[in-house]
């Protein structure tokens, strides 16, 4: 066999092992499109059954009528795009004054920053609603957006590793020109942390975009819900409208799945540990 | 191509502020606690957690109410809250912006009203001249805490035995003399079981499946959970622990691992084991009728009361929904006057007409033809001797401990005196 | 003028680069060897980076987070700590009562299981979510066609909505007709009765929570795309098989995400709540043995209406994963290799 060969046998090796593997992880997603196209009386067959028997398409335009579909689709897309904004703009900008600027107290900023992902959101829930309900942003999205632009701490560490892993020199270079700090910050440091900032964007994107504890807190005006409330509404003490529930999951999910299919490298790329330190 | 760094940083600092504004500006009237007053006309809010015909029903009612009343306007609102989460509603009340009026758990008024969540309705349904006399007994009892009324019923259920006509038939069992004694029950649960290795084909009867607590059949045995007198919880009422006993022998006779491998792979829906003759019988509730009749319109199937040792002094116990106003309602009067209208005949028949549930009124019951239908009478016949969770603050702890106790009962932790001495303690300690 | 800069920034970043990944490799050399020693170059560059900075610009930079760090997140943590000594049930303020809770948890016989449960859960589940999600992020690292296809297949499991997850694996795990028992049966394997039975409900819920590592195995590729390929070619040179390379070059330099994915992972085990709730509709069945630390907290909180008893329940919480931080924090020193720092 020579080297060319062998080369073949391996990656053919790892597609059939990738391929199984996928398969495995494949189960939900599959498992959710089927039972959005299955006639009601096939969700619960056992043996489950894989493939819809007939394909009821209708479903999912029943699913979309079921529920005020469009408004909760753009109520959820302003959300999340707005809190995304808020992640993307504020977290570099704080992520790179811990990893790159000294400045007095900033070790403890940045352990503090660490101890507040320890304690469960279960005890700070109502704490915080109290607050915002004192600001009187109860009954809008505002609790759901304004502490993003505040900087959210899993992003902040993550982001913090990525500045710590680009070479100081560079900053020297640029200061030495007279630039300012924030220029520097601007039009140097930023664009090369541009995969970064995409892979919080997108952590951000997906978390807001599957949330329901916020939503179910805070709004209280039907016209303001979003879609992961729209999906209690499928459940009733008779039993769930499972197969329109799961269409609006396909639907809800699509957009990501597609956002991650492209933006997977970049994506990845993004998040560097080379200056973790312990 | 300069970038005027202060511009920028205040611009990133603005951008939030003038975001919240906007925001804020724009979509402010969401807010639950605004009061509208146009021309007279009073706007309240009333939050409930309904999907589909339960929504359908709500909003027959709130139709009906504002046709009738030209100076309240009641806005249905759906919160889209799971039955079991609360921290809406709580947060709302926390925060001092509650709805005027809210679709609320019976379960709950206990630990509501001892926190002074709920606005006390006794003075307005004494003015108005609402009694106990109109509702069953259980239903009004449990819509008051220490006297005072909080809630008001709007509907109620019951736990019967259902079983399946057909498979009694082929069992050699007569389908229309069901068991009334526990040893009848046994009996016929032996007779229907077919096992194959571990694997249940058929299977009779599973005490503890889908409404087998332990509040049914302590009841059923003769036991009392609560002491009105001393305000204590007796979990550990000898007859209750009869009752557990005879569940943990059950378990032990037909191996507890293999039911619960029959009842994990049960289905729901169309697959529940109860429709696909699995299951011969169970204990079980009126709201699963209306699935019955959707998934399997033919089932050949009976109700009768849940047996007890002596084959009489039937009973159940039954739970429901309510209407309640929150503390800090903004407009507690006009909310009133929507309560009032839920709770009397009238509501009551327009909802439990829609949604067929049965109503806490016995005479809207008979209206609704609930009487003349050989399921629902069933149960409509005992709702007058149902009995009702017991209404105090740790309502909640007290299931969980009773459910806890006979898990652990079924699996072998332990002894079903013991555990439900257990259950006494914690709970009265925690009453105290 | 700007664009100059940013062009000879970047080129200087290239050079910097080559340089530094030269360095890396001498270090990475000692680091396999032995003792690991720091380059000069990095020093010199400490020293000069604190004359360049100045202390209000970062104050500045930081602005937003400090006010958001104190509004959004201390305020809440203060007042939690608060009611943890108070009778406070969300709707009452409570009274002061020292350390009651504290003293009352000791001898809550379920606030004792759910610990174990938890721990049980924490020490299995983290160790083998680290071994997987490493493994699984090598395969995927290989270049071969069709990778972002796989990329997103294993990120999937992540994005299906919590309800159609729990659902779905009831009917995987489901004794008598689930898909896992009907393959144990056909290899001659009679398969438990999983989430029905007391001892396999805990390795159940260990299973299905390693089918979402897609997160962790994203932040593994990452580091894994950051290991420079001259190292590999490198070791191809010495004759070194797939086995020393991954044991001496891949695991050692991945170890700072490992590390990452550590704390991150500890954090996460100990806080685990959504699936086993929706799962159980809270009820931790069977027996208990899916009650974790934080669904009882929920219960006692929003319940039972004791947020106090449920407040010092997140402080005892909070204490333990501190430690082990520290712990991990500690210990990564001996195991956790920078790639040239």
């Amino acid at each position: 066999m020579n080297p060319t060969h062998v080369k073949k046998f391996k990656f053919t090796l790892a597609h059939v092992f990738l391929i199984i593997a996928s398969l495995f992880f494949l189960v939900p997603f599959i498992w959710m499109v089927s039972t959005s196209l299955k006639p009601i009386e096939q969700v619960f067959t056992f043996p489950p059954e894989w493939i819809p028997k007939p394909f009821e398409w209708e479903n999912y335009s029943k699913a979309i009528e079921y529920v005020p579909f469009w408004k909760y689709l753009i109520n959820t897309s302003v959300i999340t795009i707005l809190s995304t904004m808020g992640v993307v703009l504020t977290c570099p900008l704080v992520a790179y004054s811990f990893a790159k600027l000294k400045w007095k107290g900033r070790n403890v900023f940045f352990a503090v920053t660490l101890a507040v992902m320890m304690i469960p959101a279960q005890v700070t829930m109502i704490p915080l609603f109290l607050l915002f309900n004192k600001l009187g942003w109860v009954g809008t999205p505002l609790p759901l957006i304004i502490p993003q632009f505040f900087g959210v701490p899993f992003y902040i560490f993550l982001l913090r590793q990525f500045f710590m892993g680009l070479p100081d020199s560079l900053r020297e270079a640029a200061k030495m020109d007279g630039a300012s700090e924030l220029r520097v910050y601007w039009q140097i440091m930023l664009p090369l942390a541009k995969p970064a900032i995409l892979a919080v964007g997108l952590f951000q994107l997906m978390a807001s975009w599957t949330d329901f504890l916020g939503p179910l807190l805070y709004l209280t005006n039907e016209d303001s819900y979003t879609l992961s409330l729209a999906l209690q509404q499928f459940q009733n003490k008779q039993g769930s409208e499972w197969s329109l529930m799961m269409a609006v999951s396909t639907l809800m999910t699509l957009p990501i799945i597609v956002l991650f299919f492209f933006l997977q490298k970049t994506f990845i790329k993004g998040i560097t540990f080379s200056g973790i330190k312990g | 191509m300069l970038i005027n760094s202060d511009k920028v940083k205040k611009a990133s600092l603005a951008i939030p502020l003038m975001l919240a504004l906007a925001l804020g500006a724009c979509s402010n009237d969401g807010q639950s606690g605004e009061a509208k007053s146009e021309d007279g006309v009073t706007t309240i809010t009333f939050w409930h957690e309904n999907t589909g015909v339960g929504e359908e029903a709500i909003n027959a009612v709130v139709d009906a109410f504002n046709e009738k009343h030209e100076d309240i306007k009641v806005d249905a609102v759906y919160t889209a809250a799971d039955e079991s989460q609360n921290e809406k509603l709580l947060a709302a009340v926390a925060g001092g912006n509650p709805p005027d009026v809210s679709w609320f758990d019976r379960f709950k008024v206990g630990s509501w009203a001892d926190q002074g969540a709920l606005t006390d309705l006794t003075e307005y349904a004494k003015q108005d001249g609402v009694t106990k006399d109109a509702y069953y007994p259980f239903a009004w009892e449990e819509a008051t805490y220490q006297d005072k009324l909080y809630a008001m019923p709007v509907d109620t259920d019951a736990r019967m035995l259902f079983y399946n006509k057909d498979a009694f038939k082929e069992a050699g069992l007569d389908p229309e003399n069901p068991p009334k004694t526990i040893a009848e029950l046994e009996d016929a649960a032996e007779k229907l079981t077919i096992k194959d290795g571990n694997r249940f084909k058929q299977i009779g009867f599973i005490p503890w499946y889908n409404q087998g607590w332990l509040y049914s059949w302590g009841w059923s045995f003769g036991g009392e959970f609560f002491d009105k007198e001393s305000g204590k919880v007796t979990a550990d009422d000898p007859k209750i622990v009869e009752s557990l006993e005879w569940m943990t022998e059950y378990a032990k006779k037909y191996n507890v691992e293999d039911i619960t491998g029959f009842t994990d792979s049960s289905g729901s829906g169309e697959m529940d084991p109860f429709l696909t003759g699995q299951l011969a019988m169970h204990i079980g509730g009126n709201w699963s009728i209306s699935g019955y009749l959707k998934y399997k319109p033919d089932l050949n199937y009976g109700v009768t009361p849940i047996p007890t040792p002596t084959g009489d002094n039937f009973t159940s116990w039954s739970g429901g929904m309510a209407v309640v106003i929150p503390k800090g309602a903004p407009h507690p009067d006009e909310a009133w006057e929507f309560v009032k209208f839920f709770g009397s005949e009238e509501g009551q028949e327009i909802y439990n007409g829609i949604y067929k549930t049965l109503s806490v009124i016995d005479s809207v019951n008979e209206k609704l033809g609930y009487k003349d239908d050989p399921i629902f009478s069933e149960f409509i016949n005992i709702l007058p001797n149902s009995h009702n969770r017991p209404v105090i603050p740790e309502g909640e702890l007290l299931w969980n401990e009773l459910s806890n106790a006979v898990d652990n009962s079924i699996h072998g932790n332990g002894t079903p005196q013991e555990l439900l001495e257990g259950v006494n303690e914690k709970v009265n300690a925690a009453i105290e | 003028m700007v664009k100059t800069l940013l062009s000879q920034a970047l080129l200087h970043n290239k050079g910097e680069g080559k340089l530094g990944q030269a360095a890396n490799k001498v270090s990475t050399e000692h680091q396999t060897i032995g003792k690991h020693k720091k380059p000069k170059q990095i020093k010199r560059k400490k020293t000069k980076a604190i004359t360049l900075n100045n202390g209000r610009t970062g104050w500045y930079f930081a602005t937003p987070w400090i006010i958001g760090l104190l509004l959004f997140y201390i305020l809440p943590l203060v007042a939690s700590i608060y009611f943890s000594f108070t009778s406070y049930s969300i709707l009452q303020p409570g009274e002061f009562i020292g350390f009651q809770n504290y003293k009352e948890l000791i001898h809550d016989e379920l606030f004792l299981k759910s610990i174990y449960n938890t721990v049980y859960f924490a020490v299995l589940f983290v160790p083998l979510s680290i071994i997987s999600g490493v493994a699984l992020a090598m395969l995927l690292n290989m270049k071969i066609k069709g990778m972002a296809v796989y990329r997103t297949i294993f990120f999937l499991p992540t994005l299906v909505p919590h309800v159609a997850i729990a659902v779905l694996w009831m009917w995987l795990l489901n004794p008598g007709f689930g898909l896992v028992n009907g393959f144990l049966d056909m290899i001659g394997i009679k398969g438990p009765a999983w989430l029905g039975s007391e001892d396999w409900s805990k390795p159940s819920l260990i299973f299905m929570s390693l089918w979402g590592i897609g997160q962790a195995v994203v932040i593994y590729l990452a580091g894994l795309g950051d290991i420079s390929d001259e190292y590999y070619e490198a070791a191809e040179v010495d004759g070194a098989n797939w086995f020393q390379k991954t044991f001496h070059i891949t695991l050692p330099l991945l170890t700072p995400v490992i590390f990452f994915n550590l704390v991150m992972g500890v954090i996460g085990a100990f806080q685990q709540f959504t699936l086993p709730y929706t799962l159980t509709q809270g009820q931790g069945k069977p027996a208990n043995s899916l009650t974790f630390y934080v669904m009882y907290l929920y219960d006692n909180g929003f319940k039972y209406f004791k947020m106090g008893y449920a407040s010092a329940m997140a402080w005892i919480l909070f204490v333990v994963i501190m430690i082990l931080t520290v712990l991990i924090f500690w210990s990564s020193k001996r195991w956790v290799h920078y790639q040239g720092k």
